[in-house]
């Protein structure tokens, strides 16, 4: 059931990568207002899969490496799909549908099943932090999009040629304020996520020095400030904003999958 | 063919401008030209269509041949010009391709520029114009109406509208992919010559929120601010103004650049790198390529722009083979419908239809009184032929009475409709579907 529903998902954000980049390759409507619909679909389907999985595990499926996966794509088409609510984004939809695609596709691939959680897991605290600190990866990879975005914009406009096929992507300025609220929403959520993962080791285990995931969100969250401290003071924006964006991001990447693959620390086990 | 739709005209490809302007009809000057229009032998609708590209008149008739004869002369008439002075610069479409004409022109495939939109526009005011006159009746009504709707349509489901080929729209088209909106930006004018002028009208046009006016002698910056409502700028002063501004356009050309990287680069500290668009419109060039390389600085010069030009330009012709297909297809669908208003057609329709229904009766009650002999059969056929010849004794005299003349498509269709003959009324678009949104202009 779970599993049909993820691939239903997994086959509609397909669907939706297909629609957005055909999107802003011909000017037709019709690929443009199916993208939100495709999305939205496979919003509900995937819910729904991650919901009837946490209902049989009885605690939120977040604790498993696929689990995890599929969790971070969920948030992460939440986030858009609510950005694209005020402003229909086609191409930042054509970068995020592939992630949502590549991220359930993986958690397909890797798929156990439910697991007992461990003991010391089982605590009102594992919802707060999971959704708190994955709703910041999921910020911080709408930011990556949108600078991803801005650099093949500023590519295009720079070397003033402007190539046709790529006259539907969003003005510099769009990207560039989609990328700045995303900065200053991940930091908030990411400060919330890894407070909250300190308190809960505090009170769950007293000693939690030796966790490799917080000084790699630690890393994360210094690239972050200080791009978000330059953009407000210094005026950084644009190309460089961008590219630090996306250079955080790595960041986050190589962490999620690093800690996992070696499994350093109690985010061994799931993030 | 019993009727026939006739063009003649000429356009900026068949006459230069001398010839057009002197056979242009003045706007507010069309209805008593209609009138003289409708009064030619053998006109029984008349529009005419008058732009600065073309001057054109059509009409709706029994003797198409003797349109095709009657028009030019029409047209010198009106203007006193000796009609041979006409006679290289005329075309003459007849009937399917007069259609074709009018649906062309009205989606601007046939424009100086293909796909600009004012045509339309130019195109409804002058056929309303034939409306109130009097002069246009049911054909040219459905034939204008329904090229109003093929241009809506074809703008709608091809590009060829879409791109910039101007330099001033090419340069708005750009700095839509730098900015979201124009409406907070500021446009800072170097040089009040004429092109730059004509490029800050059209950005202005565009949503730009303010125009700054610099130029070498203060008071000619003064004057052209004045016309744009901008601001005027003194010329030593640009420095401290050009960090205010969004998009610079350079259109008065020196000895030397008149913006160099460093003044540039200051410019944009100080505006905290917010973007910088720059259009170098000035030949020798005004500002320095360097500054291109510049983080959130975009420079574009003349040769860029026409570049971006000349692509959309192509991307417009590859378009417009779209545009023509669909109008192919308009032409063949408004066709089929003016030729149903025919007379001799719906007679013989009107009388196949009766005749059906009469025998259709006839048998059914044939079956419910069981046998019957010869002569009871006959009083039968008789009885329903006789009530069939006489209802339709009045329609018939009607449509016979009127062929040929103007009401003639008026009561064909009426036929058509009431008895509901045929598909040819309904496929071209019955009066309910011509158009939900012809009102609209």
């Amino acid at each position: 059931m779970e599993l049909g529903l993820l691939r239903l998902a997994i086959a509609l954000y397909l669907a939706g990568t297909v629609a957005a980049l055909v999107g802003i390759a011909v000017r037709q409507d019709l690929p443009r207002t199916l993208l939100p619909r495709l999305l939205w679909a496979g919003f509900v389907a995937h819910g729904l899969s991650i919901a009837v999985r946490s209902w049989t595990a009885g605690h939120l499926a977040v604790t498993t490496f696929d689990e995890a996966l599929s969790f971070l794509a969920l948030l992460l088409m939440a986030v858009f799909l609510v950005v694209q609510v005020r402003r229909p984004l086609v191409a930042l939809g054509a970068v995020v549908s592939p992630l949502a695609f590549g991220l359930t596709l993986a958690a397909d691939a890797v798929y156990h099943g439910a697991r007992p959680l461990a003991p010391a897991l089982d605590s009102a605290w594992l919802p707060v932090h999971v959704v708190l600190s994955v709703l910041g990866d999921a910020v911080f990879a709408l930011a990556f999009s949108a600078s991803l975005l801005y650099l093949v914009q500023e590519r295009r406009l720079k070397a003033r040629r402007a190539p046709a096929a790529l006259r539907y992507l969003p003005s510099l300025e769009t990207l560039d304020r989609v990328n700045y609220r995303c900065l200053v929403w991940g930091l908030i959520l990411l400060t919330l996520g890894i407070v909250s993962g300190i308190v809960w080791a505090h009170t769950a285990w007293r000693f939690w020095s030796s966790e490799p995931k917080l000084v790699l969100s630690l890393v994360i969250w210094g690239i972050y400030v200080v791009l978000l401290q330059g953009r407000m003071t210094a005026g950084w924006r644009g190309r460089w904003a961008a590219t630090l964006t996306i250079a955080g991001f790595a960041v986050i990447v190589l962490s999620l999958v690093g800690v996992n693959v070696l499994g350093l620390g109690n985010h061994g086990k799931a993030f | 063919m019993e009727r026939g739709i006739v063009l003649v005209g000429l356009n900026h490809r068949t006459a230069p401008v001398e010839v057009r302007e002197r056979v242009a009809f003045a706007n507010g000057r069309l209805e008593p030209s209609l009138r003289r229009l409708i009064a030619v032998a053998g006109v029984a609708e008349g529009a005419i269509l008058s732009t600065c590209n073309r001057v054109e008149v059509v009409a709706c008739g029994p003797d198409p041949a003797a349109l095709g004869a009657a028009l030019p002369g029409f047209l010198a008439g009106e203007h006193g010009v000796p009609e041979p002075a006409l006679a290289g610069h005329l075309y003459t479409h007849g009937d399917r391709e007069a259609v074709r004409h009018l649906f062309r022109v009205a989606a601007s495939l046939d424009s100086m520029v293909v796909g600009e939109p004012q045509i339309l526009g130019q195109m409804k005011e002058q056929y309303a114009a034939a409306a109130a006159a009097g002069a246009s009746g049911q054909i040219l009504h459905r034939c204008f109406h329904r090229s109003f709707s093929v241009a809506k349509r074809i703008r709608r489901e091809t590009g060829i509208a879409e791109r910039a080929v101007s330099i001033g729209s090419a340069a708005v088209e750009l700095s839509r992919g730098i900015f979201d909106r124009l409406v907070d930006k500021r446009a800072l004018l170097l040089g009040a010559g004429t092109m730059g002028e004509l490029t800050a009208r059209q950005l202005l046009a565009q949503g730009v929120g303010s125009v700054m006016v610099a130029n070498r002698t203060f008071d000619r910056a003064i004057d052209v601010a004045r016309a744009l409502s901008a601001m005027p700028v003194p010329w030593d002063r640009l420095a401290r103004y050009l960090p205010l501004a969004d998009l610079v356009i350079a259109a008065a050309s020196g000895e030397e650049f008149l913006l160099q990287r460093p003044a540039v680069e200051a410019a944009m500290r100080e505006r905290r790198h917010r973007p910088m668009f720059l259009i170098d419109l000035a030949v020798p060039r005004a500002l320095d390529p360097a500054v291109n390389q510049l983080d959130n600085v975009y420079l574009y010069d003349i040769d860029d722009l026409e570049g971006v030009v000349a692509q959309n330009r192509g991307a417009r012709a590859r378009e417009a083979v779209k545009a023509e297909t669909i109008v192919d297809a308009e032409v063949e669908a408004f066709w089929r419908w003016f030729t149903s208003l025919d007379v001799v057609p719906t007679i013989v329709a009107l009388r196949e239809r009766v005749e059906a229904i009469r025998r259709c009766e006839v048998e059914r009650s044939l079956a419910a009184l069981g046998p019957l002999d010869p002569r009871q059969r006959e009083t039968i056929e008789r009885l329903t032929q006789a009530i069939v010849n006489k209802v339709l004794h009045a329609p018939l005299t009607a449509l016979r009475r009127h062929r040929a003349d103007p009401a003639e498509a008026f009561y064909v269709e009426a036929a058509r409709r009431l008895f509901r003959l045929g598909r040819g009324a309904s496929e071209a678009g019955s009066d309910e579907d011509v158009d939900p949104d012809d009102e609209d202009a």
